[in-house]
């Protein structure tokens, strides 16, 4: 064994023993269900490491949802398993995750306190931490008011704040900007920012390309129930880029071209071609190339493609 | 046990619905009985020209008779209350989120049940207050307990009551339609059914039907006295009916744990 291999391991053995020995939060295993004759799930599989802010990215009717209602034992899959932190017994391991499911859930006759305290009983958590994620979402002040009298967003921070009761180790939002205004949507990123620095993990579903973008470590895509994709962000939604090119010679060119390494495809359009490139080719490089070949660009323009449009593309 | 029911209470103390339903019944059940012990109820009319059909009725031991049976009319209001209580957690949700924040689907369902049961309970000892109440006043104590199985009849039929209602709620759970559809059936269908039944059958098979067969523990108290004057057969044996009862609650019990356990939430 080489030196730092040696170090490696006993770097990694010191951390499994020293530290809190989870290898996964949540592992998926192949969960199918289906709606009658609607397939919401088709066997679909990932993994979700601590510490990260997971993103279920995927348009509406996607699956998101019935997923994150499976894994929280709400829905029953028709096939595959699931476990979470390392296969603790489910109930358990469901107080010691934070959620927030479609809607905020609470008992509309009740104040905030209340509805919190039920909440906090069941996770066995003591109820002096009430006042404290109220402070955080920023509900102390109606506190004492009845659930049915707030507002889409109050409703919606009150559950955020009823996810962070006790500490949990894990957080699972489903689309949890929902119904907020653009300053409570700001407020609500941070927070999720926040708490990933402090160790927490955060698995999050979200329609919403940017907010994934701007919020995740790691993205699984979902179509109609197909997992397409899983990973961490910047390698799934890596943006390629893609180089236009022109010259008085197009078929001389596009022979020049089609031999170059590092160009993986060549469309024509407009009487110009569109280039995708690989392996970090810039336009310099392209240029450079053409030029030694004898032939002159008369136009030659990097386009950074967009993950909106990699994320239509996935998606439709 | 004690864990799951304080939790409930956490989410009834403050529900008004729950505070009226239980005070309709506490109300209701002391001020009939006083009305029909004091003869506002009776054949004749009113005053003085008239007959207390039930002048007698309210001495130990038949107090328990009367209790007993209008109990069984008025466990009505505390069956509604189940019913809402338990629809309300599907209108909420808050049955997802209780399991979301950490409870098994059993321990939700068993919650609900404890709450039937403590209910059960409530409502004997609050029938056996009021009972004792009569009978002290309108004979003499030194009858007492008399005829006061009854009161153990009457925490049948409030568990029979209260978990059907437990049932329909997990079915149905729209309030509205759960209300109506316990009406329908309590009032309509089951009567109906056992007239058809006995009509078919020697043997009296319709009064086994799920709320019947607890019903059949407290008949029309006045039916009691004629027969026991007329010298009519002598009543059957309750047994079969208390059987027949904690079998139907016993399959409540399975057929909602089973309907909770594998459909979706």
């Amino acid at each position: 064994m080489l030196l730092h291999q040696v170090a490696n391991f006993k770097k990694t053995y010191f951390l499994i023993n020293k530290h809190t020995p989870l290898q996964n939060i949540l592992s998926i295993h192949g969960i199918s269900k289906s709606y009658g004759p609607v397939q919401a799930l088709k066997q679909v599989s990932f993994t979700v490491p601590p510490g990260c802010v997971f993103g279920i990215l995927g348009p509406n009717g996607s699956g998101k949802t019935t997923l994150l209602g499976t894994i929280l034992d709400v829905l029953k899959a028709d096939a595959g398993t699931y476990e979470w932190l390392d296969g603790m017994q489910p109930d358990a391991a469901r107080s010691q995750i934070g959620s927030l499911l479609e809607t905020p859930n609470f008992y509309h006759y009740l104040s905030a306190i209340e509805n919190l305290q039920i909440a906090a009983r069941i996770k066995k958590r003591g109820l002096d931490d009430i006042e404290r994620v109220l402070g955080i979402v920023g509900l102390l002040e109606r506190k004492d008011s009845r659930f049915q009298t707030y507002s889409l967003g109050m409703k919606q921070r009150l559950a955020i704040g009823a996810a962070l009761l006790g500490n949990p180790k894990v957080l699972v939002f489903d689309e949890p900007t929902n119904g907020l205004d653009p300053a409570g949507i700001a407020e609500i990123r941070d927070l999720i920012r926040q708490l990933n620095e402090q160790g927490i993990t955060i698995i999050m579903a979200s329609h919403l390309l940017d907010e994934v973008e701007k919020v995740c470590t790691h993205v699984a895509i979902l179509k109609r129930g197909d997992l397409l994709l899983s990973g961490p962000v910047d390698e799934v939604l890596r943006s390629e880029d893609q180089v236009e090119v022109k010259a008085d010679d197009m078929p001389a060119l596009q022979n020049l071209l089609q031999a170059m390494p590092g160009v993986a495809g060549i469309k024509a359009a407009n009487g110009i071609f569109i280039l995708s490139t690989e392996n970090g080719i810039s336009t310099r490089d392209i240029n450079a190339y053409c030029a030694n070949k004898g032939i002159t660009l008369s136009h030659l323009l990097l386009k950074k493609k967009s993950l909106e449009t990699k994320f239509m593309e996935l998606t439709n | 046990m004690k864990e799951l029911l304080s939790i409930e209470w956490l989410k009834l103390k403050s529900y008004r619905t729950f505070w009226i339903l239980t005070g309709f019944f506490a109300l209701l059940l002391p001020l009939w009985n006083y009305g029909i012990s004091n003869g506002i109820v009776q054949l004749g009319g009113g005053g003085k020209g008239g007959i207390n059909l039930f002048s007698q009725a309210y001495s130990f031991s038949y107090v328990w008779e009367n209790m007993g049976f209008w109990s069984s009319i008025f466990v009505v209001f505390l069956s509604i209350l189940v019913i809402i209580i338990t629809t309300n957690e599907y209108q909420f949700r808050t049955n997802r989120q209780n399991v979301i924040d950490g409870w098994s689907r059993l321990q939700f369902y068993h919650a609900k049940w404890y709450i039937v049961f403590v209910l059960s309970l409530l409502t004997t000892a609050y029938v056996f207050l009021v009972g004792f109440v009569f009978g002290a006043v309108n004979g003499s104590i030194s009858d007492f307990p008399g005829h006061i199985i009854k009161l153990f009849y009457v925490f049948v039929l409030s568990l029979n009551y209260y978990a059907f209602s437990l049932l329909l709620s997990i079915f149905f759970k729209r309030s509205g339609i759960t209300i109506g559809i316990f009406f329908l059936y309590s009032m309509i269908i089951e009567s109906f059914l056992k007239f058809l039944i006995n009509w078919k059958l020697d043997f009296h098979a319709g009064d086994f039907l799920p709320l019947q067969c607890s019903d059949e523990l407290l008949p029309f108290p006045i039916l009691d006295i004629v027969k026991a004057l007329a010298k009519i057969e002598a009543a059957p044996s309750p047994l079969p009916y208390v059987i027949a009862s904690f079998v139907w609650i016993a399959i409540y019990y399975f057929v909602g744990r089973s309907k909770l356990l594998k459909s979706d939430w």
